[in-house]
């Protein structure tokens, strides 16, 4: 038998045995910028409870999780996704702009404070996450640690302290955060002050958690999930809330939107109810530290509550706005760092 | 038939790749409704063009080491009696099978654990050192495609007047030069595309400027000006290419069964090449399988099953449609190929490497907005999708390395068969295919590679559910234990050595019953 035949026989076997998928009636399908490995579970109790199949489409770090997000801008004229659960209301406010998602005014959601809800209802937060300092133990004494945001421009952190790239993700957002609190004089100030002392742009937030870890920084900026996983994995790192006598720290929630004119918009609409219920704010304060919106959800020993933490007073539209606006020069400090 | 089969192939590539690039290209002249070049002038200006030198700097350097190295044990593991050839043959191959990511961050790590200093590895140069490791095992298949094809006549008649050194020097170079150059061309082109080590390594370069236009403006009409540069780049690369082998003829393969010539090593020769050649396995394998192992197996295996629980389900997926893609890259690849080589229409090398040069993340971007329609659903919502994305990235390499094959067959032969009545497709079955069939193998193989490990791409158009292992991999890594993420790159690892071993084996088979 020559190859020809060969690679012809293997080609109609491969075609035969792979049919094309049946889409099942009682299914709801999500994209979400979340990590999946604290999504997935969550996800499947929903399965479990409610029957409905959930198919899912995941985001990479290495694509600094926008991958979903340009697949849903790109799927815009011919929606496939139900749901999109973000992890951060950037990107549900920059798909609300974009005219990607439709109203959707959960009742799962009414004692969640209207300030992490969207006006007209194009996105609602559940479970936070805070931007925080991660230091490692070994190089600094807890005494010694900053304890503002704007201690990191000081001569002793002259290249050890990392952030994450401030272009994307929940950087881009804290950066957004302080331009509108520090007003932006001050805050071109902070960013030239970090880049003269020299401060370490990681790829992402996992990066600046591992630098911390490892010792090739002494500290850095990160979400408290990365931390939690990295004092989970028992790094020698302890965890700053910055600026708790002054700016206070910025609050990440999820966000959850509902995608206009999407093929299932009532599992759509059973899947949001479910992620914005206390139970899922449960589990993941659980998995990944994620701190509760809802009132009086029982959460694990040793994380700190919303009502524990002075929260960065922020709006989230006008941040987003913000940071449109920034992005440019943002990208500049990038260049010049880099 | 020949024409009919011309006809179909490139009216269904047409179809499935260049028409969704074109749409997203015509997208980038659109500016509010009206025809504008402004993405395209935007691109003009100093910061560019210091980027874009810094690229293509750090993409010469690396095709340059990487078709050293991988020329160099081509030869040393095709052409010797080297003992353990077949083990180095493979094992050699292992940097192909690991994510460039992955590989940047187990090198990261053996630098902070070795404490040698980290400036080196967050450079230009740590780049070039590794893309060159990543990228050699390419190298090293496409030439040893072209020596596989060498007829051993050449060199025997070389031997009687000269040296061994002076018959590689003056016989086989020459002979195996688009071999050679193929190598340079698509480990340039590869490089100068590749965003996920320069990123991780802080090193800013061109393809981090459409990146950057993608994920954080998410302006496609900038970031697919941007990669239209790169897509220039590469252009010229081939015209120059065209121009340096105009004239030279390659054709090797004897009127009988070829076979090849294998040098019988000195003792001293076999030692010194066996040293190299396992010290070099030390740096670009060892090393970082050592640091994921180290990091897997820390501090039990219930991390690696963790991993292979999680991974189990997506093996048969990704094996099956890295096998599809692989046969259909095959066929589209033979089919380009004889056009080009047969029929002198080497216009369509510019076509497919158009497709090549232009980043994942634009064809992912293409095929969504021309197949996500109510009428082409039926293939945007299954596995086919995911295939079409293979067949635009990968056709390029298919296509150069069965050219290079084609061009070392006498046309003689065919024009003889035809000439006895043999129709077309009889001459392809019984005398171009099996003397090929090396670089058949090889381009099937490098393709079943790729497509194994393709992310750009899969990560924008695969169906909501559906489980690959690249995908799996990068979407649990994020936020899970260094000893997770390291289990499941060891696993995959394992999963694609095993089934190549498979390839391996199959192929010696084959070529034993035909022999």
């Amino acid at each position: 038998m020559n190859i020809f035949k060969l690679l012809l026989l293997a080609n109609i076997f491969c075609i035969g045995i792979s049919g094309c998928s049946k889409k099942s009636q009682d299914e709801v399908v999500v994209y979400t910028t979340v990590d999946q490995i604290f999504s997935e579970p969550v996800l499947k109790d929903f399965e479990k409870q409610t029957g409905i199949t959930v198919k899912a489409v995941f985001d990479t770090e290495e694509t600094k999780s926008t991958g979903v997000l340009n697949r849903l801008i790109a799927e815009k004229n011919n929606p496939q996704c139900d749901v999109f659960w973000s992890g951060d209301p950037v990107r549900a406010i920059i798909l609300k702009n974009r005219g990607i998602t439709a109203p959707y005014n959960s009742a799962a959601a009414s004692d969640i404070e209207s300030h992490f809800r969207d006006k007209e209802f194009h996105w609602t937060g559940f479970s936070a996450r805070a931007r925080v300092l991660v230091y490692n133990t070994d190089l600094i004494k807890p005494g010694d640690a900053p304890k503002s945001i704007l201690d990191l421009t000081r001569k002793q952190y002259k290249g050890k302290v990392a952030i994450a790239n401030p272009l994307f993700g929940t950087t881009s957002f804290q950066f957004a955060a302080l331009f509108l609190t520090l007003g932006d004089q001050k805050a071109k100030q902070f960013l030239t002050d970090l880049k003269k002392n020299r401060v370490v742009i990681a790829t992402s937030n996992g990066d600046v958690k591992r630098r911390v870890a490892s010792g090739e920084v002494w500290c850095g900026l990160t979400d408290t999930d990365d931390a939690f996983e990295a004092l989970k994995e028992g790094s020698p790192i302890k965890i700053v809330f910055l600026d708790q006598n002054g700016l206070g720290e910025l609050i990440n929630p999820n966000t959850v939107s509902l995608i206009k004119n999407s093929p299932d918009n009532v599992n759509g609409k059973k899947l949001i109810d479910y992620l914005l219920s206390r139970e899922t704010e449960k589990k993941l304060a659980e998995s990944c530290a994620q701190m509760p919106l809802h009132k009086n959800v029982r959460t694990p020993a040793g994380l700190r509550s919303l009502d524990n933490i002075k929260a960065m007073s922020v709006d989230y539209d006008k941040a987003a706005r913000k940071l449109e606006e920034i992005q440019v020069y943002l990208k500049q400090w990038v260049e010049e760092n880099q | 038939m020949k024409k009919s089969l011309y006809f179909l192939t490139i009216t269904a590539f047409l179809f499935l790749v260049i028409v969704p690039l074109f749409s997203v290209v015509v997208g980038s002249f659109a500016n509010n409704g009206d025809v504008s070049f402004k993405n395209y002038f935007q691109i003009f200006n100093y910061k560019n063009f210091s980027l874009l030198l810094k690229t293509v700097g750090i993409a010469f350097c690396v095709s340059i080491i990487s078709t050293l190295n991988g020329g160099f044990f081509a030869f040393v593991l095709t052409k010797t009696d080297l003992p353990l050839k077949n083990l180095f043959k493979l094992v050699l191959l292992i940097p192909l099978f690991l994510s460039p990511y992955i590989l940047a961050v187990s090198w990261v790590d053996f630098f902070i654990i070795s404490g040698i200093e980290k400036n080196f590895i967050y450079s230009p140069a740590g780049v070039v050192f590794l893309l060159s490791i990543i990228f050699s095992p390419l190298s090293m298949i496409i030439v040893s495609s072209g020596l596989s094809n060498l007829s051993s006549r050449y060199e025997e008649a070389g031997l009687i007047v000269t040296t061994h050194q002076k018959v590689i020097f003056k016989i086989i170079l020459p002979l195996i030069k688009p071999a050679l150059i193929s190598s340079f061309i698509l480990v340039f082109i590869l490089s100068v595309s590749e965003f996920s080590v320069p990123a991780f390594l802080s090193v800013n370069v061109f393809t981090t400027e459409i990146f950057t236009q993608f994920s954080a403006f998410y302006n496609y009409g900038s970031a697919v000006a941007n990669s239209m540069v790169l897509v220039l780049i590469c252009v010229s690369l081939l015209m120059a290419e065209r121009f340096y082998l105009a004239e030279a003829s390659f054709l090797s393969i004897g009127t009988k069964s070829h076979t090849v010539k294998i040098v019988n090593l000195k003792n001293n020769f076999k030692c010194f090449f066996l040293f190299i050649t396992t010290v070099y396995v030390f740096i670009s394998v060892f090393i970082p399988v050592i640091v994921l192992s180290a990091q897997a197996f820390k501090e039990s295996t219930e991390a690696f099953r963790q991993a292979t629980v999680l991974l189990v389900p997506a093996i048969f997926n990704s094996l099956l449609y890295a096998a599809i893609g692989a046969l259909l890259l095959v066929f589209f690849g033979f089919v380009f190929a004889y056009i080009s080589e047969r029929e002198k229409i080497k216009f369509i090398n510019l076509i497919l490497l158009i497709t090549f040069g232009i980043p994942s993340t634009v064809l992912g971007i293409g095929l969504i907005k021309f197949f996500n329609t109510q009428a082409l659903n039926f293939i945007y919502s299954g596995f086919w999708i995911i295939i079409f994305g293979y067949l635009g990235r990968f056709i390029f390499i298919a296509e150069r390395l069965i050219a290079n094959s084609i061009r070392q067959v006498p046309v003689s032969f065919e024009e003889s068969a035809e000439l006895m009545g043999a129709g077309f497709f009889l001459r392809i079955r019984k005398i171009l295919s099996p003397l090929i069939s090396n670089g058949l193998f090889g381009a099937f193989l490098i393709s079943f590679i790729f497509c194994l490990g393709e992310l750009g791409t899969t990560i924008l158009v695969y169906p909501p559910g559906t489980s690959v292992m690249p995908i799996k991999v990068f979407t649990i890594m994020a936020n899970a234990p260094q000893s997770l993420t390291s289990s499941m790159c060891l696993f995959v690892l394992i999963i694609t050595t095993l089934s190549l071993s498979i390839l391996f084996a199959g192929q010696k088979v084959l070529s034993k019953q035909q022999g």
